[in-house]
Order: structure tokens, then C-alpha cells, then sequence
């Protein structure tokens, strides 16, 4: 019988189709295992054990009747617990949300069940995508499977943990300031992130609207190309999304093309203040790619030190505006609320008094702020001209280099508890990737080769693509990792 | 710019927010917010005249259906999912105070 821990998306295809195992035994034997480790972990909120096994039992049948099988059939997947699948509780990790079913498939969760894949169940979060831990989940605390005083990252720390524990083969997360690629480099797996635009929002309960997208978490880059071209397109129900025609470079890199990718390095991420081990994986990094024939060049992205100053404006206006909604009425009652003799406006306080978590709260008021009557100018309006110069560095950057090479996380997975008490310094987990998101480039995070030989912890490294044009990130990915 | 947010503003903000923080909170939450909030200073010196605000992700515009009437399907859905429902509806508690109590 094979074991769960070395399976991934490309294997489990060839596997199946060539019939060593059923997808119906291999779920099951998911479940065991997950039962047996989760404890330990915490990666999962939710399982969907009965669709699950119902789903797989399903290709087995298709896998008799001869019928060709979507790379994806069978496949057992972790889903964030933001992203929609209809029928089955949805909480985004928070009381708010603690009893609400989806009423409908999210595009991604859509696309994947045309594929016949298998969703084991949905994974913790940092409440609401809004951390950098998965600490500020309102249900349980997920711990970094190699190190299990160590946070996994966030906000997609369960999606990352699971593929980590190998208690799913691959997963979706979602990322607006860094939540797919910080926690796919303290967990050791790949993380990418797509150009805003590349894959529909619809079902993805909003955090930033300007700054969300779904992506794959998976254990290597190529498993990240096939799971990102199964959910990748446009969709009418999402107005910000665009049909890109990836050719066939996406699924097989041509390595002439991409030996010709000409890779910089923004010397404002490369400054003091990293931490050393990190430096250490990035040197590593730079001279295996410069191995594979690529040139390295040295640009500027001089307005990256205002990017998390910029997010912390526009993100909280966002998510003020989004949770809005939330009113402990329309989608789920909020346990522990006494409704009686409260009228609607004290209801309304009492439900998202209790109903939202401390983080949640403070970026609320914060929103509300930069966005009130009085400061929207000096604050809101002035992020936005900021925001704008920002991605203007990297269309500048873009004009000398195809692909950016960067830090994913100034230090590596920190003990749970060690930031919960300032919330400026867990903001600051993120100043790599947040400005990615503002300019709406694709980036991956890739574990470095053999990490555990310079670090005990995960170490991960981020490359930066032009607007769609993961085709470049993914491809360097994979000979970067073929070097191993 | 003067972000000089005291108690007063933070009770104005969290009217709006329709939400409260326990009272023994309250604190924490006004010098966390001030502390970011003096963190926003260094954009001050950012010259931004002549910039267009990016006032979104993407740069698409008129994404626009056809203006073609078609069937709601999802009225009534996820109803049945609700803890309470009727007919397509959901079933909350009653939110007005009865000004005539019989």
C-alpha cells in the first residue's frame, strides 16, 4: 500500500488510472490518518467525511466503466474554511459564522467537482483571513507540523498544515496580504498566489475585494500548475475576473524559454533586518538559480517600505465595508447572544460584539476610521495614490527583469504566543508579500532545496511574475526544484 | 495630519462599526490604533500630487451583462440551510419593541 505521505497530484493521477488503489481506499485511509494526527495539528474545522467517501466511491465506479479520467478525480483535498461548498458549514474560524451553511458552490469549488476531485474537509484560519498565525482563529490554534510550539503561519495556516502532515495531497488557501505564500514557506510547501483576476472570487467570503485571491498550496510546484489551471478562468459572476489562454507552457515549461528569464533582485528586500538563517536560504537560492544558467540582475522597488503602511489603510477600509454584512441575523445566530428585550440596533452591537474576535474588531474600527468623514482624504484617498505608485515600481522593474526574486518572511515559523501581544509586529511578518497584492502580481512561495540542511525550520523563498504570466513563476519554480 | 483619536472618537467609531469592545479592553484598542495609526505618518512625505488613486485591482471596466431579463434561481435557496425558515424564508426573532404592550 503506498504511503499517504509521498502521494501528490501528478502521482495520485498515474497511480489511479493505472488502478494500484481505489480512490474510495485511499480517502478512507485519509480519514484514519487524520484522525490519528489531527489532534496534534489542528488543521482541520470540518470533516466532510460521508460526501467524501461518497465522491470517491464514484470514481472508482467511473474508473470501471472505462471512462477517462480529469487529472483531478479522486484526488483529497483541504479546503480553507472561507471558500464555499454547498450544503456544509462555512465558518471563516469565527462565532459569527459558527453555524452557517453555504447555499452555494463557490467557481473554484465548482471547477473541482466537474473534475471529480474529493474534499476531505475545511481548514482553520486566522478569523476572517485577518492574520498572520492562524492564532486569531476563534476555534482552535493550528501548530506548524514541524515544530509544534511554532505557528504554522497565516491566515491560511490549516491549508498549509494539512498538505505539510500529508493529511491531504494539496489545498486551496487564500491570500490578500501574504496568507497563501507566508504560511506555505513556515510549513516547507508551495504557495502560489495568482494575478488578481486569474481565478473568480465568487463563493470566497470577501476579506479586501481589491486584494483577494484563491490559490493552490501543494508540495511541489508542478502539483501548484495543475491545481491552479483547474480553478484558473474567468467567470461572469465575477466581474474582476479575466479568461487567460496559459498554452501549454503552464503544465510543461519549455526550459530554453526559461533559462532566458532574466531574474532581479529588489535591493530594499535584501537590506539588514532579515533574519540570518533566512539570508543563508536566500544565498542558496541565488546560486542554484545562477547554476541554471539564468541572470541575476539588482533593481529597486523604491516605494516597497510604504506598502505595509498603504495595506494597512486600504485593507481595513475594505474589510470594514465587507463585514458589514454580519449582523448575527442574515446568515447564522451567534451563540451566547440573549435576544430577548434588545432592540435592533443593541442586537446588531451584541452579535458583532461577540460574534467577531479581537483582530477582526480592530481592523473594522481602523476602517471605519480612515474611511469616516474628516480623514478619507489623508488617509483612504492618499493609500489609494500610494497604492499606485507601488505597482508602478514593479511595471518600471518588470521592464528590465521577467521575474523578481524576494524573502517570503523576514524570520522563520516564531512560537505560538510570541506576537499575539503587538499587533505592529505581526503586521510586519508580511512586508514581502504585501506588496504583491497591491500591484496584483502573481508570486510563489518555494521551499528551499534542502532546507533542513542550513535550517531546523521551514525556510521558503518568493518569485514575483509580471501580470498573469505565472507560466514564468511556475516554470523557474519547477527547474528550481528538479535541482534538489 | 492630526490623527488624534481619543476615547471620544473611538466611541463615535464603534457606533458606526456597531460594535463594542469589553470596557477593560477599550484601552489597548485605542494605543494599538494609535500606534498604527502614528506608523501612517511616513506617508505623509510621499509627494502624491499628480497621482491617480488605484482604486481597485484591476484596471477592466464596464464589465457588463447584456440587458436581458432572465429568471431569478436563487431566490428562496439556502433558506433550508437557516436554523429556522418558512416558505423560502428565514425565521429570526422578532426585531421591533412593541410600543403597545397588550
Amino acid at each position: 500500500m503506498i504511503s499517504l505521505r509521498d502521494l501528490t497530484l501528478k502521482n495520485f493521477h498515474e497511480k489511479l488510472v493505472k488502478k494500484e488503489f481505489l480512490a474510495l481506499e485511499i480517502a478512507q485511509a485519509f480519514f484514519k490518518y487524520i484522525k490519528e494526527t489531527d489532534q496534534k495539528i489542528n488543521a482541520y474545522v470540518n470533516l466532510l467525511e460521508e460526501d467524501a467517501l461518497k465522491d470517491a466511491e464514484r470514481v472508482d465506479l467511473l474508473i470501471q466503466k472505462g471512462e477517462d479520467l480529469p487529472p483531478l478525480a479522486g484526488v483529497p483535498l483541504a479546503i480553507k474554511d472561507v471558500i464555499l461548498i454547498k450544503g456544509h458549514l462555512a465558518t471563516a474560524s469565527s462565532k459569527m459564522l459558527e453555524n452557517y451553511r453555504a447555499s452555494y458552490d463557490s467557481t473554484v469549488i465548482k471547477k473541482l467537482k466537474e473534475q471529480n476531485a474529493v474534499f476531505l474537509g475545511k481548514t482553520n484560519l486566522d478569523e476572517f483571513a485577518m492574520g498572520s498565525s492562524t492564532e486569531n482563529s476563534a476555534f482552535k490554534t493550528t501548530k506548524n507540523p514541524y515544530d509544534l510550539e511554532r505557528v504554522p503561519g497565516g491566515s491560511s495556516g490549516g491549508s498549509a498544515a494539512a498538505v505539510a502532515a500529508h493529511i491531504a495531497v494539496a489545498s486551496l488557501g487564500s491570500d490578500t496580504g501574504g496568507s497563501i505564500r507566508q504560511p506555505a514557506g513556515f510549513c516547507g510547501i508551495v504557495g502560489l498566489k495568482p494575478t488578481y483576476g486569474a481565478v473568480s472570487r465568487y463563493g470566497l467570503m470577501a476579506m479586501a475585494s481589491s486584494l483577494d485571491q484563491i490559490g493552490p498550496m501543494t508540495k511541489t510546484v508542478e502539483d501548484a500548475s495543475i491545481l491552479f489551471s483547474a480553478i484558473a478562468g474567468g467567470d461572469k459572476m465575477d466581474a474582476t475576473s479575466q479568461n487567460i489562454n496559459y498554452g501549454e507552457e503552464l503544465l510543461n515549461p519549455d526550459f530554453k524559454k526559461v533559462k532566458n528569464l532574466t531574474v532581479g533582485l529588489p535591493e530594499e528586500f535584501f537590506a539588514k533586518g532579515i533574519d540570518k538563517t533566512v539570508s543563508a536560504g536566500l544565498d542558496q537560492v541565488i546560486k542554484e538559480i545562477e547554476s541554471l544558467g539564468l541572470k541575476i540582475k539588482k533593481i529597486s522597488l523604491p516605494h516597497a517600505k510604504y506598502a505595509l503602511s498603504c495595506y494597512y489603510i486600504i485593507m481595513p477600509a475594505e474589510v470594514s465595508a465587507n463585514l458589514a454584512k454580519f449582523d448575527g441575523l442574515r446568515y447564522s445566530p451567534v451563540n451566547g447572544v440573549d435576544r430577548k428585550n434588545l432592540d435592533l440596533s443593541e442586537l446588531y452591537k451584541q452579535n458583532r460584539s461577540v460574534g467577531f474576535g479581537e483582530e477582526v474588531k480592530r481592523r473594522a474600527i481602523l476602517g471605519t476610521f480612515v474611511l469616516s468623514s474628516g480623514y478619507y482624504d489623508a488617509y483612504y484617498n492618499k493609500a489609494q495614490k500610494v497604492r499606485s505608485l507601488i505597482k508602478k515600481d514593479f511595471d518600471e522593474a518588470f521592464k528590465t527583469v521577467d521575474v523578481i526574486l524576494s524573502p517570503v518572511s523576514p524570520t522563520p515559523p516564531f512560537k505560538i504566543g510570541e506576537k499575539t501581544d503587538d499587533p505592529l509586529e505581526m503586521y510586519l511578518s508580511d512586508i514581502f508579500t504585501i506588496p504583491i497584492n497591491l500591484a496584483g502580481v502573481p508570486a510563489i512561495s518555494i521551499p528551499v532545496n534542502n532546507w533542513n540542511k542550513i535550517s531546523p525550520l521551514p525556510l521558503g523563498f518568493q518569485l514575483i511574475g509580471k501580470h498573469f504570466r505565472e507560466v514564468d513563476i511556475l516554470g523557474l519554480g519547477r527547474y528550481y526544484e528538479e535541482l534538489k | 495630519m492630526d490623527s488624534n483619536i481619543n476615547k471620544e472618537t473611538l466611541k463615535h467609531l464603534m457606533e458606526l462599526a456597531r460594535l463594542e469592545v469589553g470596557g477593560d479592553k477599550e484601552e489597548k484598542l485605542l494605543k494599538d490604533i494609535k500606534s498604527i495609526l502614528s506608523y501612517f505618518e511616513e506617508l505623509q512625505s510621499l509627494d502624491t500630487q499628480n497621482i491617480e488613486p488605484m482604486t481597485g485591482g484591476t484596471n477592466l471596466k464596464n464589465v457588463f451583462r447584456g440587458d436581458e431579463e432572465r429568471e431569478n434561481s436563487f431566490r428562496g435557496s439556502g433558506a433550508e440551510l437557516f436554523p429556522e425558515s418558512q416558505d423560502g424564508f428565514l425565521k429570526i426573532p422578532a426585531i421591533f419593541k412593541e410600543k403597545n404592550a397588550q
